[in-house]
């Protein structure tokens, strides 16, 4: 199990004096649930971009065992997000004209890694487990909320390490965001993923063990204190 | 993956048919020209065939081709008759046929010859009825739409063109030729005697000196033999009995009162002016294939802007770069490939059709087909497509994620 530590980091844009995200000190403990919320604009997206690869912090170190992604090539970072991230977004972004199998199946088969049988397997599983009976139905005639099933069995399908939902109830209706609230909290431990969730749904971000402010790109409040500097 | 292109296709059906049909339509032109061209080289070169040397008046040589082998009105000054009963005495002459024109019957040119022609010496046969053996008989073309029986009263010029009809002179239709592919089959062939007889030539060769009491004398014989007296005609159609015959009759025969030519030769010189017209159009046909090529880089940029989001998620599900170039591209090629195989058929069609257009106005079978080299332009055309390709399927690699994927 790996724990993630930021130090330093620092995330500037060009023509913005000040930076988008500047975090001194935090540490995500392998396998805590933790909500990172803020106004809009605060740095949550930033945030979760360093952690997940898709940016490289302007400074700072990002540790993951003893790999700092800050040093990584973009194709390394791919690399690194592809086994151990899985992400759930706002907006699904499910592929209409496949099925829901094929779109839990996709990062597997557009990945490096080899397509194995076990892959489908546990894509099957996976969407048994989200409480999805048909396999092979096409997306486009699915509900929003089973549309987000589809998309938490997706994230899962690589067995990554950290879960990241960026707002994965926001355009949902409230049973179907709390059911999937649920799937991904009970998920996360089943798997023994760190999850990290930013979000605006209250409902969501108290079932955190942990919850992160974010305001002008810094820490203001943090349930756990010890852990922010 | 492969499903992923596919439904991704089937997806963006409307913009995809459109690249296609564009594709198409610059592969069709392109094809079309080559092809359209080469029928044309092909079937006249055929037309050419049965017309080894051509004995006339000296006078433009593409003129006498043109009059003779492809029938087209034209008022070729006469070569004496003696000329005529020369070459027909002449041992290196398998035969030689006198053709005379002028006259019409409705659209349809009126061809005065002996069966030596029309039979190609012997060579050939009719499809219908028997070969005409009095002055006011006649076979028709293999496309001529008359029936055997019916009579045929020449006009001399065509009717639009102020002709006149010699309503003393009459055919009756005893057989018809042998399809040949060329002007001919839409033509009736009379003996030279009635074409003659028509215009108050009979003079010498004619039993009768008196056109008066000459009219509708169907004992007079056709045909050889020719005499010293036999009157002018516009040109002699020659059968060398070898090539070396040919050849030397042809220096033979280029006199101060006579010209000798080889259709073929004469068409050859054509083709060069009809390739560099080709040339032009071939041209034309590759700059619109770059107006569409750029068309389709410019569709592709803004497919790809708008699948940026789609994109950038892909990637940060796991998707490679990689994978994402070969989806974008691979998708760029198959539409074109695509397009460019319906471009074949369809210019293969336009050819086609132009070729039966232009078949039922002038009589001439032209022959569309592909060759090797048309290949090659598809090819190029498939290769140049996927460079072009190469532009937008990196730029969908090179975006930033997070900021397609920000909101």
């Amino acid at each position: 199990m790996s724990d993630l530590t930021l130090s330093s980091v620092k995330l500037c844009y060009a023509g913005l004096a000040d930076p988008v995200l500047d975090i001194s000190k935090l540490r995500l403990d392998a396998g805590s649930h933790i909500a990172i919320t803020g106004a809009s604009g605060s740095g949550k997206s930033s945030l979760v971009n360093i952690i997940s690869g898709l940016e490289r912090a302007s400074d700072g170190k990002v540790l993951w065992d003893d790999v700092d992604l800050c040093t990584l090539s973009e194709t390394a970072r791919e690399r690194w997000r592809a086994a151990n991230i899985g992400l759930v977004l706002q907006d699904f972004y499910l592929f209409s004209g496949l099925s829901a199998l094929e779109n839990v199946l996709l990062p597997v088969r557009l990945g490096r890694v080899r397509f194995r049988v076990e892959h489908r397997k546990r894509a099957e599983h996976l969407l048994k487990r989200v409480g999805l009976a048909r396999a092979d139905q096409p997306v486009q005639t699915m509900s929003r909320g089973e549309m987000q099933r589809v998309a938490v069995a997706r994230a899962l399908v690589t067995k990554p390490k950290i879960l990241i939902a960026d707002e994965p109830t926001a355009s949902l209706d409230e049973a179907s965001g709390l059911a999937v609230g649920d799937l991904l909290i009970e998920l996360a431990r089943e798997e023994a993923a760190t999850l990290l969730v930013v979000s605006h749904d209250a409902q969501l971000v108290s079932r955190m063990e942990r919850r992160i402010r974010l305001s002008r790109g810094k820490i203001t409040e943090t349930a756990t204190p010890e852990y922010a500097a | 993956m492969i499903r992923f292109i596919v439904a991704d296709l089937k997806r963006l059906w409307a913009g995809s048919l459109v690249i296609v049909l564009l594709v198409a339509c610059a592969a069709a032109l392109g094809i079309a020209v080559t092809l359209q061209e080469r029928a044309l080289r092909l079937g006249s070169a055929r037309a050419a065939d049965a017309f080894d040397l051509v004995v006339a008046a000296p006078g433009s040589e593409t003129q006498i081709v043109l009059a003779s082998v492809f029938l087209q009105p034209s008022a070729l000054p006469l070569v004496s008759g003696s000329v005529l009963h020369t070459l027909s005495q002449d041992p290196r002459v398998a035969w030689a046929a006198p053709v005379g024109f002028g006259d019409f019957y409705g659209q349809i040119p009126i061809v005065g010859t002996t069966s030596d022609l029309v039979l190609q010496g012997g060579k050939k046969t009719l499809t219908d009825g028997r070969m005409f053996s009095k002055r006011t008989e006649a076979v028709i073309g293999a496309k001529v739409e008359m029936a055997l029986g019916d009579i045929v009263t020449p006009m001399h010029g065509l009717a639009h063109e102020g002709g006149h009809v010699h309503a003393d002179a009459t055919y009756t239709v005893v057989g018809r030729a042998a399809e040949t592919g060329s002007p001919w089959d839409k033509a009736i062939l009379v003996p030279i005697e009635g074409v003659w007889h028509v215009h108050g030539m009979e003079g010498a060769h004619g039993l009768n000196l008196d056109p008066h009491h000459g009219e509708q004398n169907e004992t007079v014989s056709i045909g050889e033999p020719w005499t010293a007296d036999t009157p002018g005609v516009p040109a002699i159609i020659v059968k060398p009995k070898s090539i070396g015959d040919a050849y030397r009759l042809r220096q033979e025969y280029r006199t101060a009162s006579t010209t000798a030519i080889f259709p073929a030769e004469v068409l050859t010189r054509l083709y060069a002016t009809l390739g560099d017209a080709r040339a032009l159009l071939s041209a034309v046909a590759i700059g619109s294939q770059i107006l569409v090529g750029a068309a389709i880089a410019l569709v592709a940029v803004i497919h790809v802007g708008q699948k940026r989001s789609q994109i950038a998620a892909l990637r940060a599900f796991g998707a490679p770069r990689t994978s994402l170039f070969i989806i974008v591209w691979s998708q760029l090629l198959i539409l074109t490939t695509l397009g460019a195989a319906l471009g074949m058929g369809l210019g293969y069609a336009i050819a086609r059709l132009i070729s039966h257009l232009l078949k039922a106005e002038s009589g001439v079978t032209m022959p569309v087909a592909f060759i090797g080299s048309d290949m090659r332009m598809v090819i190029g055309l498939i290769v140049a497509a996927s460079l072009l390709a190469l532009g937008p399927a990196a730029l969908a690699c090179r975006q930033s994620v997070a900021g397609a994927l920000r909101r």
